[in-house]
């Protein structure tokens, strides 16, 4: 069984039950921290200790402080208990416990979330000092709450002034949202101004792909104010992201995106209402979704993802903003009720593998970096109601030339996804193997290009056929026969396996694609 | 003969090793000019993978060249 819990407790702590309750098998390291009640504070004599806390709210932020760990350091166990109450010296004041499966991480998860609860939690120590005196002190929240006299009142109890307190001073700075947004720059714009920036604040954007082009699109829109910001992305962060994907860092590796994004998001700017989805597009989920968001961001770097959210944005008539790159060029096109939409503009044939990812072509990290950012431009375009020569057309961008092209779509008066929206279309069945080739019964068809199967050649018998040659005209493999398509990644080889089936052969593709690696 | 600019995208413009190039084409449509400079570059796209834009505006492949026309080929992109 899983434990993250934060609680508090009006009783002395009982060490060993609460080791106990975080021991686990899968687990090879624990770390604990225990926080004491020690004799002096700021050159005083103390005698003992009484903490207080606002417990409702208290809970919630101390639960996600914990839950934050959890998947920050990916911790098994996570546990905090916090005293409340009367506490004398040598006491346990508050108990951190952390099981991970390696100690690197129970380490770094124990100290976050010891210093996140000192920062965070609403916990205020009154001391009574040997001398008979006694004060309420390190209310961290107090900083704060100097900055607005509503929220002070709440905290229910009386301190000392110490907003001179240098180190007080420091904590007004602290970035634990203690310093509300400031959007003046922005609204000086005549777009903008007061009744722009409401809108901003008041607006939904669902941000599909926390990669390259989403963290720009997430950065800005964080930062401009936008009122709820969906981030969605299945993906964890993998090392040869962070060249393009500049909100994560190194130490995030194999954490998910979207939750590491709305991390960073809220960090930027705590007014924004940021909400992950550790999931992919799919026309299963997206709608669903969707429905609850103003515009669309489409940000994932896959034809799959960018037709499914084509046909949900057509379909529940929410404007879209659609970006993709390819090497040192990418396009935009925002969609809106009256505009072409993707599916408008490409024939079917426009598939994954029929032109590289960034996986695959290679990519500079800005370049996406300018396509996001043009996005977050177009997104608050859209919001603030200001017209863009980026709808009813498709704008390339050649970042190598600096070149800009502006190219007009026509709504396509037979465009599928305007006149049945959202009807699934079948996907091409793929054959599962974890067989080596070749498999007998099936004629393989590699579909890869001529460079790619001289530098990994598929062992035993394939007929080589490059996508594009096949594309011309399926009907040039032989009726009868079984085809199994292969490619790198499996991609192509359903474009071209669904292309012969709708050519009446038996075809399916190898799903994953062929790797030489294991 | 019909004088047309062309401007390649993406996958197109590495496997034809320029960006732009002006030539002198005996096709009467744009199918015609795809097929033709597919033939000179080997191209490995099928016209049914890209679009083909004329004078700044997406254009069916039967649309007729006419002299000094811009004629762009945009291979879809999907990277991000």
């Amino acid at each position: 069984m899983t434990v993250h819990s934060f609680t508090f407790s009006d009783q002395p702590l009982d060490l060993e039950q609460l080791r106990g309750s975080v021991e686990d098998r899968s687990c090879g390291g624990y770390v604990s921290f225990e926080g004491w009640v020690r004799d002096h504070n700021d050159g005083r004599q103390v005698a003992r200790l009484e903490y207080e806390a606002f417990e409702a709210l208290a809970v919630k932020e101390g639960q996600r402080i914990i839950e934050e760990a959890a998947y920050r350091f990916g911790v098994t166990q996570a546990r905090c208990v916090h005293r409340i109450g009367l506490l004398e010296l040598g006491q346990v004041a508050v108990w951190v416990g952390v099981s991970t499966p390696h100690r690197g991480e129970a380490f770094a998860a124990c100290r976050y979330i010891i210093d996140e609860v000192k920062h965070r939690v609403p916990i205020w120590k009154k001391e009574y000092y040997v001398d008979g005196d006694s004060g309420w002190v390190n209310c961290e929240r107090c900083a704060s709450a100097a900055l607005d006299s509503d929220s002070h009142a709440a905290h229910g109890h009386h301190h000392a002034d110490h907003s001179q307190d240098p180190a007080v001073s420091a904590l007004a700075r602290h970035p634990q949202g203690l310093v509300a947004p400031d959007y003046s720059r922005q609204q000086i714009l005549a777009e903008v101004g007061p009744l722009g920036q409401s809108r901003i604040r008041g607006a939904r954007v669902l941000v599909i792909g926390a990669g390259g082009l989403g963290v720009p699109v997430l950065s800005y829109l964080a930062g401009a104010g936008v009122g709820t910001l969906g981030v969605m992305d299945g993906d964890s962060l993998d090392a040869s992201n962070l060249h393009r994907q500049t909100l994560y860092a190194i130490t995030d590796v194999g954490r998910p995106k979207a939750l590491l994004a709305a991390d960073r998001l809220r960090a930027l700017n705590p007014e924004v209402d940021v909400r992950p989805y550790v999931e992919h597009a799919a026309l299963a989920n997206l709608a669903g979704i969707a429905a609850g968001y103003d515009v669309i961001v489409d940000c994932t770097d896959n034809f799959s993802a960018h037709f499914v959210i084509n046909d949900v944005a057509v379909t529940l008539a929410k404007p879209a903003v659609l970006a993709s790159v390819y090497q040192y060029e990418g396009q935009v096109q925002v969609i809106d009720t009256h505009s072409a939409c993707l599916r408008c503009l490409w024939p079917e044939g426009a598939r994954d593998g029929t032109v590289g990812n960034c996986a695959e072509a290679g990519v500079l990290g800005p370049v996406p970096g300018v396509l996001g950012s043009l996005q977050a431009l177009e997104v608050l375009k859209v919001i603030l109601g200001i017209d863009s020569p980026a709808r009813g057309a498709v704008i390339i961008v050649d970042l190598r030339t600096l070149e800009c092209r502006r190219i007009a779509a026509r709504r396509a008066a037979d465009c599928p996804a305007h006149c049945a929206p959202c009807a699934p279309s079948p996907e091409p069945e793929t054959i599962e193997l974890a067989l080596r080739l070749p498999v007998a019964g099936w004629t393989v068809v590699d579909v890869r290009e001529s460079a790619e199967v001289a530098a990994a050649p598929l062992p035993g018998a394939s007929l080589h056929l490059p996508l594009g040659r096949l594309l011309d005209d399926p009907a040039q493999l032989p009726e009868g026969g079984r085809y199994l398509c292969v490619c790198a990644r499996g991609l192509r080889a359903l474009t071209a396996a669904k292309a012969l089936r709708q050519n009446g052969r038996v075809a399916a593709s190898l799903a994953g694609g062929y790797r030489l690696d294991p | 003969m019909t004088s047309v600019r062309i401007q390649y995208y993406a996958l197109l413009r590495e496997q034809a090793g320029m960006s732009r190039e002006t030539v002198q084409s005996k096709s009467t449509d744009a199918a015609g000019l795809y097929d033709e400079l597919r033939e000179r570059h080997g191209f490995t796209l099928a016209r049914s993978q890209l679009r083909v834009a004329i004078d700044g505006e997406f254009a069916d492949w039967s649309t007729a060249l006419v002299d000094g026309a811009e004629v762009v080929f945009i291979p879809p992109v999907a990277g991000g």
